[in-house]
């Protein structure tokens, strides 16, 4: 098998002239954009990447060519002997302050009349939260394989969306869908890492192999995965908020920014998740927002659990925090008189189909954290505190947040997901679904949905490898379809063997299609459409110290209650919140880089996870469901709740409001210093 | 040069260059898979080995320094009772990982258990964090390497009494 390895572009942004490879011994062979057979191009939500830069170049490290060869390490040797000839231009580096040509996609929506609520407002409050660029630091470095199998090009790559990867695969080398094959390889944790981008490597790989008549494997170094694969985009989102006399959420005034860096492949999706959720949990019957996602020339910005949402609910929750604190409100109070009831229209103007569980999440995580005495005691201690060896810099904070899942909001209705399920002689149940189950645990939810429903035990169940030749095309799995869409679909194709199963003979076959049901649509301001298929609702408390000399705030407690629905198997659901909670709060503290501003590629070395001895004690619980309900997507909910709520409890340990994430010593000094 | 060693309990030779990593050698000559090499500068924990009984990231140990020394990877580690210990262990704990973490916790707690066979919370959590992986959530870990130690004292108690 052939390895290959990538050159890829020195500067920012500019235009190729010409590409110089050392002499290439027998054996290796280069491989340049005219070499790709077909379209030179991967869609990913109506945006278009190159598999290989042509002309202009739209970061550093973009690839502009391939070498394919036998020997790894001398292909490490011929790509740092390549020499791109190129003409540089200014780079776009700024994405809060931005130029038109920077708009990759852009959405307004207004309901009511926030003008004249803010004209009568009794209190307005404003304030900009931004949120940082975060790597994935999965384990393993992404890389596709492709080979000849008889007729058709095989192609192994981790993904969480098979058929895109065959259709990319088959529009770059010119060839029918039919004639491609994706199958799979272990996900692992993947954090919606995996969407796109092993598409591009499948085409890479898919061309290289085409081109030498050879199989072909791309393998990206962990360092390159690091520096040129998609991270968390980052994002500034400003709220202007009016109060009314009696501290009532009145209007909201947003205005969002997300950096979604070269191409903007999730632009579309991210920026419409983002506004969709910018009121966060509260009833606003006035808002205005302006969104705009915005391309820079760094690597392409994405996911990361969960695609856009989490930028607004962590912005408007730290808000409400900041507004309730402003109306001198315990934040539980200010929430539990603003948030959303049943009925409470939402932006797209439906209403709220069922009444948020806030007052027992609100209860429940109380009364695990004793949040009232403890918030009641740090605000004391905050007001009397002299300076900051006056007593123990103690915070507590609370946040409130929901996980909609569902469709995505962006692609066309059109677009159908299907699973299949199959009840053989021997009771043998498969399911047969091209959605990746990853390391989280929903393969077992899958499974033990399907033995409920067909009154067999969960070790009769499988779920077949999602080999593209062998099972339909359920769309692309992230958290929350996973278990909303893609849970849902097998229920209903056991629940369609289950009815067939003592009036037809076994094998018994049966396909449960998902069609979008109604799509949302944009216009003129107005935003319609059922954005969800469930909400499931969370409540975290989050409770830390902050050492006033070394600056480096200790967690003490995290406790987070989930409405989850029916919960298929709790133990596993809770170990992976905690594993997420553990991820926000790395977030919060440690993981940061400027994705920009490393172009010598320093970060890689710096970046880290935070470490498990920093950890505080994870509590996790979760509310019985009220009747039959369904299985909700949870997994975003950490990452929706934890950020606002270690904000809040640092601003009281710090008798400072701060608004960007991760949060820095300096960031904590400069109010520690005035005291 | 070619060098000797004892890998996986058998003696071994292997032709290495001065600038080879140990864990290419073990995955390239002796297709041992379980050896990750995935951040190259032993960070990551997925190339960890037992080199001469210490704990060390293959990828950053020059293959050469290995001549006459004993190597175990988790191949060679998978015949032992300590691995059925940790592997049972894991798995009645429910901790559930990515696959690509794995057979480095399993080391990483194999190398702790040799220290202390009674390890807490914290040293547990210490050790553990020389394997980071997003997929493992700290309390599951924690009661799994407890676990194990229970059951790997059982073990030798019970061979000590035959």
């Amino acid at each position: 098998m052939l390895s290959v390895a990538t050159v890829r572009s020195p500067v920012a942004r500019g235009s190729v002239r010409s590409i110089a490879f050392p002499k290439l011994p027998a054996g290796y062979r280069s491989i340049l954009p005219a070499d790709i057979p077909g379209r030179n191009r991967i869609v990913s939500f109506g945006a278009e990447v190159p598999i290989l830069a042509q002309d202009a170049v739209s970061y550093v490290g973009e690839p502009v060519a391939l070498i394919a060869g036998p020997d790894p390490i001398r292909l490490e040797e011929l790509v740092a002997g390549t020499k791109v000839f190129y003409e540089s231009e200014e780079p776009f580096v700024n994405w809060e302050s931005f130029s038109s040509e920077q708009v990759a996609a852009k959405r307004v929506a207004i309901s009511g009349d926030p003008e004249l609520a803010f004209s009568i407002a009794g209190s307005v409050h404003e304030e900009t939260y931004t949120s940082g660029a975060i790597e994935h630091y999965y384990s393993e470095p992404q890389g596709a394989v492709a080979a000849y199998d008889y007729d058709k090009i095989a192609v192994w790559c981790a993904t969480q969306w098979p058929y895109h990867v065959r259709d990319s695969v088959a529009l770059a080398i010119g060839c029918r869908a039919q004639e491609v094959s994706v199958r799979p390889t272990r996900l692992g944790i993947h954090l919606d890492g995996k969407l796109w981008y092993p598409s591009l490597l499948a085409c890479q790989a898919a061309v290289a192999s085409i081109a030498c008549g050879r199989p072909a494997k791309i393998i990206l170094t962990r360092e390159e995965d690091f520096r040129y694969s998609p991270k968390r985009a980052r994002s500034s989102v400003s709220i202007r908020s009016a109060l009314g006399p009696s501290g009532e959420l009145t209007a909201l005034d947003v205005r969002i920014a997300i950096n979604v860096g070269a191409y903007g492949p999730l632009a579309e999706e991210i920026l419409s998740q983002a506004v969709l959720s910018c009121s966060g949990a509260y009833a606003c019957p006035n808002i205005r927002i302006e969104a705009y996602a915005v391309i820079t020339n760094t690597p392409p910005m994405g996911a990361f659990g969960g695609l856009g949402a989490s930028h607004s609910l962590f912005a408007i929750e730290a808000h409400a925090n900041r507004m309730a604190q402003a109306t001198g409100e315990d934040p539980a109070d200010w929430k539990s008189r603003n948030v959303l009831h049943k009925g409470s229209l939402l932006l797209t103007g439906e209403p709220l189909k069922e009444e948020p569980p806030y007052e027992a999440l609100l209860a429940r995580v109380s009364a695990a954290s004793d949040y009232r005495r403890k918030y009641a005691g740090y605000e004391l201690v905050r007001k009397r505190r002299s300076g900051r060896s006056d007593g123990p810099l103690r915070g507590i904070g609370l946040a409130l947040a929901y996980q909609g899942a569902g469709p995505f909001l962006s692609v066309e209705a059109s677009n159908s997901y299907t699973v299949e399920a199959t009840l053989d002689k021997d009771l043998l149940v498969r399911i047969l679904t091209s959605a990746a189950g990853g390391a989280g645990g929903v393969m077992e939810v899958w499974r033990r949905s399907a033995a409920d429903i067909l009154g067999v035990g969960i070790e009769k169940v499988s779920v077949a490898s999602p080999d593209t030749d062998q099972v339909p095309d359920s769309g692309p799995s992230t958290l929350s379809r996973n278990v909303s869409v893609v849970n849902r679909l097998v229920e209903r194709a056991c629940e369609s063997v289950q009815k067939r199963r003592f009036r037809d003979p076994l094998p018994l076959t049966a396909r449960s299609v998902y069609r979008v049901p109604k799509p949302i649509k944009w216009e003129g301001g107005q935003v319609s459409g059922a954005p969800f298929d469930t909400v499931a609702w969370a409540c975290a408390v989050v409770e830390l110290e902050l050492d006033a000399w070394t600056l480096e705030p200790r967690m003490l407690g995290v406790w987070l209650c989930v409405d989850g629905g029916k919960v298929v198997a709790p133990d596993r659901a809770a170990s992976s919140l905690r594993s997420s909670v553990a991820d926000a709060l790395g977030a919060c503290l440690v993981e940061r880089f400027d994705p920009s501003a490393d172009a010598e590629g320093s970060a890689y070395f710096r970046y880290g996870l935070l470490p498990m001895q920093k950890l505080p004690p994870i509590s996790i619980e979760f509310l019985e469901p009220s009747g039959r309900e369904a299985v909700k997507g949870i997994g975003e909910l950490p990452f929706d709740t934890v950020p606002a709520a270690f904000l809040s409890a640092l601003a009281q340990a710090a008798d400072s409001p701060f608004s960007s994430l991760p949060v820095t010593a300096a960031a904590i000094l400069k109010p520690l210093e005035s005291t | 040069m070619t060098i000797s060693f004892i890998l996986n309990g058998e003696d071994v030779n292997a032709k290495v260059g001065s600038v080879d990593r140990l864990s290419d050698i073990l995955r390239d000559s002796f297709g041992l898979l379980g050896v990750r090499s995935d951040c190259r500068c032993g960070r990551c924990g997925r190339c960890l080995i037992f080199l001469n009984g210490r704990l060390v990231p293959s990828c950053i140990v020059p293959a050469f320094s290995a001549r006459g020394k004993e190597v175990i990877t988790i191949e060679g580690f998978a015949q032992t009772d300590d691995y059925i210990d940790i592997s049972s262990g894991f798995m009645d704990a429910g901790v559930v990982t990515c696959g690509f973490c794995e057979a480095s916790k399993i080391l990483v707690a194999a190398a702790l258990l040799e220290r202390n066979p009674r390890p807490d919370a914290d040293e547990i959590i210490r050790h553990m964090s020389s394997a980071p992986c997003r997929c493992t959530d700290p309390e599951s870990i924690v009661k799994a390497v407890q676990a194990v130690a229970e059951r790997r004292a059982r073990r030798i108690y019970r061979r000590a009494g035959q």
